[in-house]
């Protein structure tokens, strides 16, 4: 379930969005705190419908919020 | 505590009271040497309401779990069903092996394997969830 060569710029941008707190970003996405935990800290990579609707929430293009490392497959 | 990680903890007491009881009716049966298909259900009666409850509860909580929590969730019950069918093909195949292809078994074995599979599967599913949550936050 880790994502080892997937990076994320959630929390950053949460604190851009007028330090939205993971709870609200969780309510806004449809899912739980726990979750947006897990896809900070790398533990869980989110499927694309979900990872489309955090771009979305941060108005933002998916590339913006995800990056994927090809160099270390 | 999110709704998986309770519902992983009441199965775990779940189980335990389950074993006992199923257990103690199981002792009884076999100690009044019950025979019938009636006997054999009004023991286990507790046991099977019990597993029934919980079953269609888990089923209903499914839908109310995110992606992550289903993932978890799936991966658990895989967990699970690979111990159910190693205890039972260890189980089955051990009797043979300890006790020699032309023994006799008690007829109560046949109902205490199959029992303890399910009891040991439901337990490895719930403990699963519990380890899985437990290392993500360990890693926080």
């Amino acid at each position: 379930m880790s994502s080892d060569y997937l990076t994320n710029q959630v929390r950053r941008l949460r604190f851009e969005h007028g330090q939205m707190t993971q709870q609200q970003l969780a309510d806004k996405v449809g899912v739980t705190r726990q979750t947006i935990i897990a896809i900070e800290s790398g533990k869980y990579a989110p499927s694309l419908p979900l990872a489309f609707k955090l771009a979305r929430t941060f108005d933002v293009p998916i590339e913006q919020v995800f990056q994927y490392d090809e160099q270390e497959t | 505590m999110n709704r998986l990680q309770k519902k992983a903890w009441i199965n775990l007491a779940a189980i335990t009271a389950c074993v006992v009881l199923t257990g103690m009716c199981l002792g009884i049966l076999v100690y009044i040497n019950a025979r019938g298909f009636d006997s054999l259900l009004v023991g286990l009666v507790p046991g099977l309401v019990a597993g029934l409850v919980f079953y269609v509860r888990s089923v209903s909580e499914e839908a109310k779990l995110d992606e992550r929590e289903k993932t978890i969730a799936r991966k658990s019950f895989v967990w699970a069903c690979y111990t159910l069918t190693l205890f039972w093909a260890c189980a089955s195949f051990g009797i043979f092996f300890v006790a020699g292809g032309k023994s006799v078994v008690p007829a109560y074995t046949l109902p205490v394997v199959f029992l303890a599979g399910l009891f040991l599967a439901q337990f490895v599913e719930s403990a699963a969830i519990l380890i899985q949550f437990a290392r993500e936050t360990a890693d926080e």
